[in-house]
This record gives C-alpha cells, sequence and structure tokens, in this order.
C-alpha cells in the first residue's frame, strides 16, 4: 500500500497550483490512473482527505478517470490491448491479472511492449478564488 | 470556478529523480542493483553472501530499506561495507527521492557496486524506479507456485529472476519449474535462477551475474 506517498505528493502538487492561482478552496481535483498502476481509488482518496484536513482543499472531491493499458508492437501495431479478450479471461481474480494476461500483439500475437495504463497524472484542478470573474 | 491544467505524472517525476540518480551512478561507474522481492524471501541471505564473495575484489556499498527495524543493516554492516539504512516509517517501498538523499552519503568515487535492498513486497516497489541498472525480483517456493501470476507486474519489469530456497521445494509441495515457467510465461527470455543457500553452484551463478554487471560498468 503506498496511497500515504502518493496521497502526499498530490497534495503537495495541488496546493502549490493552487496558492499560485490565488484558490480560496480546491472544489475537484481530477485524476487519470492507468489500469494497472498498483493504486487503488478509494484508498488514496481516503489518504487525501486526511491530509487536506484543515487546508481550503479539505471539501476536494477526488475524480478518478481510468486510462487502459496500451500497447506497442515490432509489427507496427500501436493501440489498445484486446478487450475482447479480456472478458474472455475473466476467471482471473483481478482486472490487473487479466491485463497482464493479455499483453500480445492483437494484430500478430506476439509479445508487445507495455507503453500505457501505469500512470498517475494529476490532471486539472478546480478552484474558487476571490475575485470571481 | 476555474479549472486549471495541471498534466503532473506523480509517477514520472519519480522517473526523473531515478534517472538523475543513475547519471550520477554511470559518472562514477558504480553498477547498481535493486533487490526487490516479499518478506522472507531470502534477500538478504543472497545479498550476504554476494558480498562475502565479492567484496574483496571490488568496493560495495549498501542501502537497506526497511520499514522500521534495523535488523538487515546490521547484518550487512558486520560484513564491513559501508551500509546506508533507509527507514520508510509506513511506506511500503523505497523511491528515488529516498535513494537521492542516501547517496549523498556514500563515498560513490570508492565504491564499484551499490546494492539497494528494496522493502518486503511485491506489489509498491514496482512503480518506482531508483535509478538501479539492475532490478532483481527474488521468490522463494515457499511462497507458492501461484505467488507469481498473482504479481505480474513486479516479475514483467524485472532483469534478473530468482527462485530461492529450491532445496526444500518438494518438502512445501511446489514445482520450482512450473515458477519458472511462469516467470517466463509473463517475460520471455528474462534470465531466471532457481538457488540455494545449501547449494554452491546456485550461489555461484546468482553472483556471478551482477558481477558481469559491475565488470561492465567499469568497461563503459
Ligand atoms: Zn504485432
Amino acid at each position: 500500500m503506498h496511497e500515504l506517498s502518493i496521497a502526499c505528493e498530490i497534495f503537495e502538487q495541488v496546493m502549490s497550483t493552487a496558492k499560485e492561482h490565488g484558490a480560496t478552496e480546491v472544489k475537484h481535483v481530477t485524476l487519470q490512473m492507468g489500469r494497472l498502476s498498483h493504486t487503488n481509488p478509494e484508498q488514496l482518496s481516503f489518504c487525501f482527505n486526511v491530509l487536506a484536513d484543515e487546508s481550503i482543499a479539505k471539501d476536494a472531491d477526488l475524480i478518478v478517470e481510468m486510462i487502459p493499458p496500451s500497447l506497442e508492437c515490432e509489427c507496427g501495431y500501436k493501440g489498445a490491448v484486446d478487450e475482447k479478450k479480456i472478458r474472455e479471461n475473466c476467471e482471473f481474480e483481478s482486472e490487473l491479472l487479466a491485463y497482464a494476461a493479455v499483453m500480445e500483439c492483437p494484430v500478430c500475437g506476439k509479445p508487445a511492449q507495455l507503453t500505457g495504463g501505469r500512470e498517475l497524472i494529476i490532471k486539472s484542478i478546480e478552484i474558487e478564488t476571490e475575485n470571481q470573474d | 470556478m476555474h479549472v486549471i491544467d495541471m498534466g503532473h505524472d506523480v509517477y514520472k517525476a519519480n522517473d526523473k529523480v531515478a534517472e538523475k540518480n543513475k547519471k550520477k551512478l554511470d559518472k562514477y561507474q558504480v553498477f547498481s542493483v535493486n533487490v526487490m522481492g516479499a518478506i522472507g524471501s531470502g534477500k538478504t541471505t543472497l545479498i550476504e553472501e554476494a558480498i562475502r564473495q565479492l567484496k574483496d575484489k571490488y568496493k560495495i556499498a549498501v542501502i537497506a530499506g526497511d520499514v522500521v527495524a534495523e535488523m538487515d543493516s546490521s547484518r550487512f554492516r558486520k560484513l564491513d561495507v559501508p551500509t546506508i539504512p533507509i527507514n520508510t516509517g509506513k511506506e511500503c517501498h523505497l523511491d528515488a527521492k529516498l535513494v537521492e538523499k542516501a547517496l549523498d552519503e556514500i563515498d560513490l568515487s570508492n565504491t564499484d557496486l551499490l546494492i539497494i535492498e528494496n522493502v518486503g513486497n511485491l506489489i509498491c516497489p514496482v512503480d518506482f524506479k531508483l535509478g538501479e541498472h539492475l532490478r532483481v525480483v527474488i521468490v522463494s517456493v515457499t511462497e507458492g507456485d501461484d505467488i507469481i501470476l498473482k504479481h505480474p507486474m513486479i516479475f514483467k519489469t524485472s532483469d534478473l529472476a530468482v527462485i530461492n530456497k529450491v532445496d526444500i521445494a518438494h518438502a512445501v509441495d511446489v514445482d520450482a519449474e512450473k515458477m519458472r515457467d511462469d516467470i517466463l510465461s509473463l517475460k520471455p527470455n528474462v534470465p531466471v535462477i532457481l538457488t540455494s543457500k545449501h547449494d554452491w553452484e546456485s550461489l555461484e551463478t546468482w553472483i556471478s551475474f551482477i558481477e558481469l554487471g559491475v565488470k561492465e560498468a567499469q568497461n563503459r
């Protein structure tokens, strides 16, 4: 579980950006999370709220958008993993496992390079400022 | 209400520090190894063996990551190598910033090999590069033969996989060869070493793998 250190990093970045823009309140924080990153959105929200208590972000909503994994293959394929195959593999106990099992190129079947799906991005924040314009 | 675009990637921020660490290590021709694996997989023992065999040939330093205790770092200090303990507190992994700080305490111009023992855990260390040249995952047969497919990402991102304690595989009803096949199914062509502290030949294979990296770093 490394949600706390991630939440710290997010909190620090959000607060410094909010201050730069003269925020009086942070309303929303939008994150993009790769499906293969080892982070749990609920735990992350919980840690963030604990850290943000007594700050201008204390009521902020953490909105998490999930990013599906993407592949690059030596045959030239660039794009998503085979979602149909993932549904067929639903006997796997975790989504992570299902994805890991299908990291072959959907075109030629060779093991492909993972190019996306492990990121954790603070996409944007929504803030209130003193002088509304 | 204002929307402010940030686009700050938390993992990329770590990767940037890791890249900086690696450049620093390269400058001093230090070969660095990040040893990952669960608690009880035998990380410390395998590292100790490597230190014993290599310390007369190369100058070795160790960064020992631990949640709270200093048990492992005191084991390395007994071998007379400079050891920096990093207590992560509640955290389950080392990150590039912690290693960056530890590097300041190491005399890099007097180091050929830096071994970093990560915190015992097969999940969290995956997302954090440290600036290492070699990522090693150590897993023991006592963890059961489904341990690999349950933790695919650590095997997918490692440069070397070690299956340890193979001498007791039969006793715990585990097939080490199946474990090897599982690793290769996740990452074809990754070198897999089967080790036991009671089998000298297997330890030699492990140690020679590290030595190969040190030699390459010195010829760079
Ligand atoms: Zn292909």
